[in-house]
This record gives structure tokens, sequence and C-alpha cells, in this order.
């Protein structure tokens, strides 16, 4: 999975009903969480592998690729 | 710089967290129980059903404080509304109902007020408790110690505990940090959504809808909610659909049997989270840490609920480790496995049974067998001669 582009993700505020499924789901090392208990959307995610859209109640997280991966933090 | 010394720290008041609070400090540790949010139970990620038998078990007094509505039983129903209806005021006349002199089954708390009351016993018992307290992360120190670093408000603190105690729910990071296999599985994580409506009618039953075609995967499901409110909801597995739960309940609203039923409701508030239908953890403790509640998976994989589990969790470890701490021993991860072995006997070991009855209906291929075999075994689970009744 590791070969994937990394993505940055987006959520949409107002549909997210802070659950966080997203969280739950996250294979992530620890930490990889926003200021409001959704995964983050602050660093790309290099695992991409869009678990977090999938298991959204309201679907409301979308992502963009990075491909300068180093470069974003 | 000295820090705050502690027996025990605990990540997360919920349901788990603090009964291991008020247990641990009841006995005489220097406990502390944190918790981020600033009004426990919110945002609501649960229904709140709850048996009076899992309260009275994990000495919880009942307390109108929390509770919503009483329970008395259950209608189970197929895909097509067939139902079977396991009502105790039937059943055991003498024993359930309203009426004085007997008693629910059980009942639907609002978590904000039970999580509340919950933390209310833990600080009661002389566990100190503070708010808005993040867990940021803990370190092993040599003198077998560890060092708990938080966040409160907006002060970066550290303490020095004997044992962290990770009751931190499904979205569990204390596992992580301890580098524990807390990932759960996409196939074993349910997409909940619900709504609390008025204009629904119910009948002080639990009642829970089977079928692919409502919630592939999960079931829906609607509660009393109490002052004549309903909680009507359900979870898919996203790998056996590809709409998401606000599409499913949406069509169960206006489409399914119920959809008269539903006609004239109006939603009040709105609701989710992943609900796991999958296995304990394997490993549920490390050096000088254990983790109980949901952050451990300690949720029935058949039903999801997890607040009995998770006050019983509570018990085991308050009690393993108040004995524990008395021996002095180390607290390292090989002497902590006792924690898991308790709990083994007294829960787990159901509910890998549990787990595995659910994983064989999964398996099933052809989609009118699955339903069957989960509208049975949902029926016989609530049955009052179900082995697992108690959990
Ligand atoms: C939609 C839905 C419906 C459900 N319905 C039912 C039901 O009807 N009956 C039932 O029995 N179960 C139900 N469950 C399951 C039940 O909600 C959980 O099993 C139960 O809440 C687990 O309790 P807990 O104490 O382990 O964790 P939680 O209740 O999740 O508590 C964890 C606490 O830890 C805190 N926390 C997390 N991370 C940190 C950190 N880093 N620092 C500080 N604090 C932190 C959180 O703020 C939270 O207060 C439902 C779940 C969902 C999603
Ligand atoms: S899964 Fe979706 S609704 Fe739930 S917290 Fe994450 S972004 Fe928000």
């Amino acid at each position: 999975m590791s070969s994937k582009t990394p993505v940055l993700f987006q959520i949409g505020w107002n549909a997210c009903i802070n659950c966080g499924a997203c969280v739950a789901i996250c294979p992530q090392e620890a930490g990889f969480i926003s200021d409001f208990d959704t995964i983050a959307v602050d660093r790309p995610c290099d695992i991409a592998c869009m678990l977090c859209e999938d298991i959204c109640p309201v679907t409301t997280i979308t992502h963009t690729e990075v491909h300068s991966a180093k470069a974003k933090k | 710089m000295t820090f705050p010394e502690y027996d025990v720290v605990i990540i997360g008041s919920g349901p788990a967290g603090a009964t291991t609070a008020r247990i641990l400090a009841g006995n005489g540790f220097q406990t502390l129980l944190v918790d981020k949010r600033q009004e426990l139970g919110a945002p609501i990620q649960c229904s709140g059903a709850v048996s009076r038998h899992a309260l009275e078990e994990t000495g919880v007094p009942i307390s109108t404080e929390y509770i919503q509505e009483a329970i008395y039983g259950f209608g189970i129903y197929n895909q097509e509304g067939r139902a079977n209806f396991i009502d105790y005021r039937k059943l055991k006349p003498d024993e359930y109902g309203s009426e004085a002199g007997k008693k629910p089954l059980g009942f639907v708390v609002d978590r904000r007020r039970f999580d509340r009351f919950l933390l209310t016993q833990a600080e009661r018992a002389g566990a100190e408790t503070w708010l808005k307290t993040e867990g940021l992360g803990y370190s092993l120190l040599p003198n077998g110690k560890c060092e708990v670093r938080l966040r409160r408000f907006n002060e970066e603190i550290k303490v020095k505990a004997r044992v962290l105690i990770g009751a931190d729910g499904l979205q569990s990071q204390v596992g992580r940090w301890a580098g524990l296999r807390t990932h759960i599985k996409i196939t074993e994580l349910a997409s909940c959504l619900q709504f609390v409506v008025d204009r629904v009618e119910t009948d002080g039953l639990l009642e829970i809808i089977t079928g692919h075609d409502w919630a592939p995967g999960g079931y829906a499901w609607v509660f009393p909610k109490g002052h004549g409110y309903a909680e009507i909801g359900l979870g898919v597995i996203p790998t056996l659909t590809d709409k998401n739960a606000q599409w499913h309940l949406d069509r169960f609203l206006k489409d399914s049997f119920f959809k008269d039923r539903f006609s004239d409701s109006r939603i009040l508030e709105i609701q989710g989270g992943g609900v796991p239908l999958a296995s304990p953890l394997r490993t549920q403790y490390a050096d000088n840490l254990i983790l109980v509640g949901d952050a451990a998976r300690h949720v029935n994989p058949i039903t999801g609920g997890g607040i009995h589990t998770a006050l019983s969790g509570g018990i085991i470890a308050g009690k393993f480790l108040s004995q524990f701490l008395l021996s002095g021993e180390e607290p390292s991860k090989e002497n902590l496995k006792g924690y898991q072995d308790a709990w083994l006997e007294k829960l787990g070991n159901k509910m890998w049974k549990l787990y595995e009855e659910k994983t064989a209906i999964f398996k099933l291929n052809d989609k009118a067998e699955r339903d069957q075999k989960l509208f049975e075994t949902m029926s016989s689970y609530f049955h009052p001669e179900s082995e697992y009744k108690k959990i």
C-alpha cells in the first residue's frame, strides 16, 4: 500500500457529526488526528488506504493527492 | 520541577475509565482521571441502551438523573417485518412492569448525564478528575514508573504514575502509544448514524431490525428515548454497500415496512459513530499500561453494545490493580498480563465465542440465508434462556 501517492484529506466540517469513526479505522500511528477529533487534515497521509472515507457515515471526507510528498509537512 | 505523582492515571472518563477510577480511588489509591471533553458524553456517539442487571452488577446506583426511559424487552424483526417479541411484561408479569413493586429489564440512558454521573461517583470515591485534559503520550521511567504527558486547557503537564490506563474509547490512541496492535478491519467496523426523533411511537421495547436490504452487515434500531421521543438508527459495514449510512437511514425511514409509522417523524438530534463488530484485542496490556472498555475492544460483537462490558471491564481492572499495586511488584507487561487473564475468564472467552458466531453468519454468501441466520441469532440472543443474557 505504501507505493500509493500520499494524500491530504479535507473534511466538510458542516456535514461532519464528530463521530470519530474515521479515527477508529485509521491505521496510522498515534496522533494522526485533527483538533476536531477527526483524522488529520494538516499533513499528508502516506498510507492512503482511504478507509476513513469509506467508514464516514455522512461521506464528508475527500482528498487531494500530494505529489511532492516530502516537501509538504 | 517535581511532577505530581499518582498510583494510576486513567485517560478517558467514559463508563470504563470512570468505573476503574471509582474502584481504585475507593480502595485508597491515588487516582487521576482525565478526559479531553468539556462535557462528558457529548457529542453523543451512543444509543444508550443498558440492562438493569449491568448497572446493579457493577454497583452503579440507578438514578433518574440519567435515565430517559425504562425498557421491558425486545422486538426483533426480519427483513419483511415479521417480528419476534420478547416482552418480559408478558413472560414474567409478576416481576417486570411499570407498576409499583415491579421492575424494568433495562434503560435507555442519556450518555451526557450517565457519563457525568459516573464521573461524580469516581470523584466522590476520592479520584481527582480533570476535564479539558488530553492525554498526549507516555514514557517509561528507570524507576519502574511511567511519565504521562497531558495538556490541561493551555498547559502541558507531566505526571508520574505506576500504571497508566487507556480507557479512551474506540478511537484509542493510548494503545497505539504502546505499539499494541489495535487496528480494526473495515469489514468489522459498522458505520452508524442515528436520529433522535419526535412523533414516533414506541412501547418500552428495544426494536432491532435485521436484513441486508435495510442495514447491510449490521442492523437498524428503534429505541424509546423518553418524553415521547425515539431513536432511529442503523449501522452498515462499508464493504457490503456502496452507499453511506446516511443514505441507508434515509431509505429505512422512507421505504421500510415502518414508513407509515415514521411518516410524521421530526429529527431532533443527529448522532453517529463506529461500532466494532469485532473480537477483543489480543493484547490489552504493555509495560505500565492496560486498556479497558472500547479501547480494548470490549464490545459485544453481535449487538455492538459496549456499556455493560465497559462497566464490567472497569470493575475487573480496578479489582486486579487494587491487589496488584499492594503486592509492590513491578508493573511490567509480564506482570500485568494477569489483568487480561482475569478479564478473559470473566467475560472475554464468551465474547470470543460470540465473535465466532457472528463471523460464521457473515461468511454465508447467500443473502437470504445470512439474513435468516442473523434474525434467528438476534432472536435467540435476547431470549430469556440465552447463555449470553448477562453480557
Ligand atoms: C451509534 C452507537 C450506538 C451505540 N449504542 C449502544 C447501546 O445502545 N448500548 C451499548 O451498550 N453500547 C452502545 N454503543 C457502544 C458504546 O457507546 C461504547 O461501547 C461505550 O461508550 C464504551 O465506553 P468506554 O468507556 O470504553 O469509551 P467511551 O465512552 O468512548 O469513552 C472514552 C472517553 O475517552 C475520552 N478520550 C479519548 N481520547 C482521549 C485523550 N487522548 N485524552 C483524554 N481523554 C480522551 C473521550 O473524550 C471519552 O470521554 C454504541 C456506539 C455507537 C457508536
Ligand atoms: S467519520 Fe466523517 S462524520 Fe465521523 S468524525 Fe470522521 S469526518 Fe466526521
